[in-house]
């Protein structure tokens, strides 16, 4: 299958952006799925032993990419202890 | 330098931001507050203390959450029929 591959990019080497913006673009998206799917606290895997996982981030943490007129280090946890 | 939660009740104007829900959708706020309120009042009476402290979850959800959700959520809780866990 490679094999076929490297043939036909040999024989038209114009080919070979077309791969790299197409594996780019799959690698850029799979990254991002694959983020919403672990990293996300929304998302919980494991129901009986986490079952709300928004809850463990502290009061500070940032998990947007760019947050824009938010000063994350200033936060502190609001609400009583119990 | 924190507010004690009496003084941050007296001066409360609305919900603060909270990190753990930075995006437009709020709603998981208002039931993770509502929630906080009914597990905060449970946890403080079966350790005999005062429970003035709680009322300010129940001053963030009030504030966030439409109003029939909460008496939807109320009435589930005296018949006993709330999903939540608390």
């Amino acid at each position: 299958m490679l094999g076929v591959i490297a043939k036909q990019l040999k024989s038209h080497p114009a080919l070979i952006p077309l791969f790299i913006f197409i594996g780019g673009g799959a690698t850029m998206s799979i990254m991002y799925l694959s983020r919403l799917a672990l990293r996300n606290p929304d998302v919980s895997w494991d129901r009986k032993n986490n079952p709300e996982p928004w809850n463990n981030m502290k009061p500070n943490q940032q998990y947007k990419l760019f947050a824009v007129n938010m000063d994350y280090s200033k936060l502190k946890k609001e609400g009583p202890d119990f | 330098m924190s507010d004690t939660i009496d003084e941050k009740i007296k001066n409360y104007r609305t919900a603060p931001f909270d990190a753990r829900f930075p995006n437009t959708n709020q709603t998981r706020n208002c039931y993770q507050n509502y929630l906080d309120f009914h597990r905060c009042n449970k946890a403080l009476s079966a350790k005999d203390q005062d429970t003035a402290p709680c009322d300010w979850y129940q001053r963030v959800y009030m504030s966030l959450c439409p109003v029939s959700w909460v008496t939807k959520w109320d009435d589930q809780l005296e018949a006993g029929s709330f999903a939540g866990k608390i």
